[in-house]
């Protein structure tokens, strides 16, 4: 590790820290702000793959990621925040003591011995891998548990980052080709996803999940 | 060089369709490409079937499994071309849609088939999870195509479930590259590559990814509980991709599972697996079939059974030994049966304007031809003889007879109740007098042509295997 481990962990505390944010503010401009710090945090740990591997073209990766996820995905969505008047968000299912003993369980549970075949993946990483799985359930849990379609596009996008975070650390990161595609994938994603969200406004007048009844049979 | 060309062409006419503005042209131009898509996939099925495996580039690879899907693929995509053509051209008639609809409508349907035949080809896992990764892109705006509430709902729920769906796919994915970490983070790791590697697979960690795997591409097969988007987007997605979704797209998938399942049996043995799928078949068939009995929609009523089938299949390749064989069969009638009902049920709503079932009486009447189309499918589809389905069905249900007898009598009794609820509902819909405003009569040849052809294919299948077919599947089995 060229990064000292102490500041890897503080890293992925960020990262951590952030979805724990997600899933208890309010305000969905703040929202949009934590989502693009958690993936400054993905960039530093690409950077510290590069002092590992010195290998130039993760540059690269560094480069589109910072482009897509820390400035372009805030950006799409403050706009939408904007377009919408949107500054708060839709409630969640559970309430937030209920929210809370939830996260401290799922964090428990990655940190448990049933997980430990996919934490000891790179034994000396034992304590980050621990980590970066909770997050990976953190961040289902914020997909459902919130009811706001912005909070799901967060959901989605906190997950798809803490696998990332995950992959690095076990090892398992891909030739630098096939992550440029997952990311202009995610890039795809992230416009599309925009593009329903303001569908669903006009459709709906609201951005609250619980308001969309017309699938009956 | 097929291949590519296959890849050139639908890229090139999805990008081509932006540009052009006569319909006409834009038409053509799909359907030429499909042609040519279907020509050159029954070329690449030919190679393998002599080669083993067709693999002239480092990024792409067909087996024989891949090779049927390709043709699958071509061919449920030809027909769905040729049948949205005349398809649309109704719908503009009758203002429901106008040209820059029809233009989004070949522009994503192209690259919706494309990305089908990506991750058919793709020798890279990662390559494949981004191709239907794009498969659920090019698709969503198809699911909100007519841009009402409903639709856009389905549209979302459709996004959001796939999406997390193949994030736990990826997640699947990533572990299964555990076997070979040592090799770097530059090295291009194909399937091939992870087969080799997978005697060094940790047994919990292949049990941890296949789960992943199963979960992740599971939720774009429709296998329940994960199914729950399936019956939304159906019924909401213009007929032809209706076609393309659960003809093409339901053997893509499941392709990419069986990939990992063949490195997870070097791994672990089959037993894991095997019993996954059992478990994920049966509460497939179970739910389609508890479901079904009060469908309302003609449309939902297919996609319980798109569900059902896809239990079946999963059920065939979790018994193993010659429910392999007649897996491998089922996925093919499933796609072309499944197709030609979906088109045939495009014309009823091109007829009735409605996809209730209640709306809907004496099909036989006001269109003869779709109306005999739409019954010969149902009976084919539910494992009537003399189409295939019975005997890929009774196949199955044998290989796990012995092993797996509860499993073996549930998945029966189920299929009894599925093809109960469907009879019913079919029999309400094809019979009866039909409502005075409904003129008789097939409005267009063109549209009762495609799902003709696709169930004449069905039954000539089922009635003779050519050895070309045969050759593919022989292989399958010695591959799974």
């Amino acid at each position: 590790m060229i990064m000292n481990i102490i500041f890897l962990q503080f890293l992925l505390e960020i990262m951590f820290l952030t979805i724990i944010f997600l899933h208890l503010t309010k305000k969905n401009f703040s929202a949009a702000v934590a989502y693009g710090i958690q993936s400054l945090v993905i960039c530093f740990l690409f950077i510290n793959s590069f002092f590992e591997t010195g290998n130039v073209y993760i540059f690269a990766i560094v480069l589109i990621t910072f482009i897509v996820k820390v400035i372009l995905a805030p950006l799409f969505l403050t706009r939408l925040i904007k377009k919408h008047a949107l500054s708060f968000s839709v409630s969640t299912y559970l309430n937030t003591p209920l929210m809370l003993i939830v996260i401290a369980g799922l964090t428990f549970l990655a940190h448990s011995r049933k997980f430990f075949p996919l934490t000891d993946i790179i034994p000396t990483n034992q304590v980050l891998l621990s980590m970066a799985l909770s997050t990976v359930f953190l961040s289902l849990f914020l997909i459902i548990n919130r009811k706001g379609v912005l909070s799901q596009i967060l959901g989605v996008l906190s997950l798809e980052n803490s696998i990332v975070a995950f992959a690095i650390f076990a090892g398992l990161e891909q030739s630098v080709g096939l992550q440029l595609g997952v990311i202009f994938n995610i890039f795809i994603w992230i416009i599309i996803a925009t593009v329903f969200a303001s569908m669903i406004y006009e459709h709906f007048g609201s951005h609250d999940v619980t308001f969309m009844k017309n699938l009956k049979d | 060089m097929e291949l590519i060309f296959i890849i050139a062409i639908l890229t090139i006419t999805a990008f081509l369709n932006i540009l052009i503005k006569k319909r006409v042209i834009i038409e053509f131009l799909s359907i030429v490409s499909s042609a040519v898509s279907l020509v050159l996939s029954v070329v690449v099925a030919v190679k393998v079937s002599v080669l083993g495996i067709y693999s002239p580039f480092l990024f792409f690879s067909v087996d024989s499994f891949g090779a049927i899907v390709m043709v699958i693929v071509a061919f449920v995509g030809f027909t769905a071309s040729a049948y949205s053509i005349p398809y649309l051209r109704q719908e503009t008639a009758k203002d429901i849609i106008g040209f820059t609809r029809v233009k989004q409508y070949f522009v994503l349907s192209n690259l919706f088939l494309t990305a089908m035949f990506l991750a058919v080809m793709a020798s890279n896992p990662i390559f494949a999870w981004i191709a239907i990764e794009v498969t659920t892109l090019s698709t969503a705006f198809l699911v909100s195509f007519y841009n009402k509430p409903s639709m856009v709902e389905a549209a979302w729920k459709y996004l959001i479930i796939n999406s997390v769906g193949l994030l736990l796919g990826f997640m699947g994915t990533l572990l299964y590259f555990t076997s070979v970490n040592s090799l770097g983070g530059d090295t291009f790791v194909s399937w091939q590559i992870l087969l080799e590697n997978a005697s060094h697979l940790d047994a919990l960690i292949a049990k941890i990814a296949f789960v992943f795997v199963l979960v992740g591409y599971g939720t774009k097969v429709g296998l329940a509980p994960m199914h729950t988007w399936k019956p939304d987007a159906y019924s909401k997605v213009p007929a032809p991709i209706g076609a393309l979704l659960s003809g093409a797209l339901l053997p893509v998938a499941f392709l990419v599972i069986l990939r990992f399942k063949a490195i997870t049996d070097i791994s672990i043995g089959s037993s894991f697996s095997g019993n996954l799928l059992i478990v994920f078949g049966l509460l497939s068939v179970a739910v389609a079939a508890l479901i079904i009995l009060n469908s309302k929609n003609y449309k939902r009523l297919l996609a319980y059974s798109s569900i059902e089938n896809a239990g079946v299949v999963a059920l065939g390749f979790g018994f193993g030994g010659v429910g392999i064989f007649t897996a491998v069969l089922h996925i093919i009638y499933n796609a072309l049966i499944k197709s030609a009902l979906f088109l045939s049920a495009g014309n009823i709503f091109l007829k009735y304007s409605s996809t209730k079932i209640e709306k809907v009486k004496g099909v036989l009447t006001a269109l003869p031809a779709t109306g005999v189309i739409f019954l010969a499918g149902f009976l084919a589809i539910t494992g009537m003889p003399p189409f295939g389905i019975f005997v890929t069905k009774i196949f199955i249900l044998s290989a796990g007879i012995l092993a797996h007898p509860v499993a073996t009598i549930m998945a029966l009794i189920f299929m009894t109740i599925l093809f109960t609820g469907f009879l019913r509902q079919v029999v309400a819909m094809i019979f009866g007098e039909k409502p005075a405003g409904v003129e008789t009569g097939e409005s267009n040849v063109w549209l009762v042509l495609p799902p003709l052809l696709l169930m004449a294919v069905a039954l000539g299948l089922s009635v003779y295997i050519p050895s070309l077919l045969q050759t593919l599947i022989n292989n399958v089995v010695l591959h799974y």
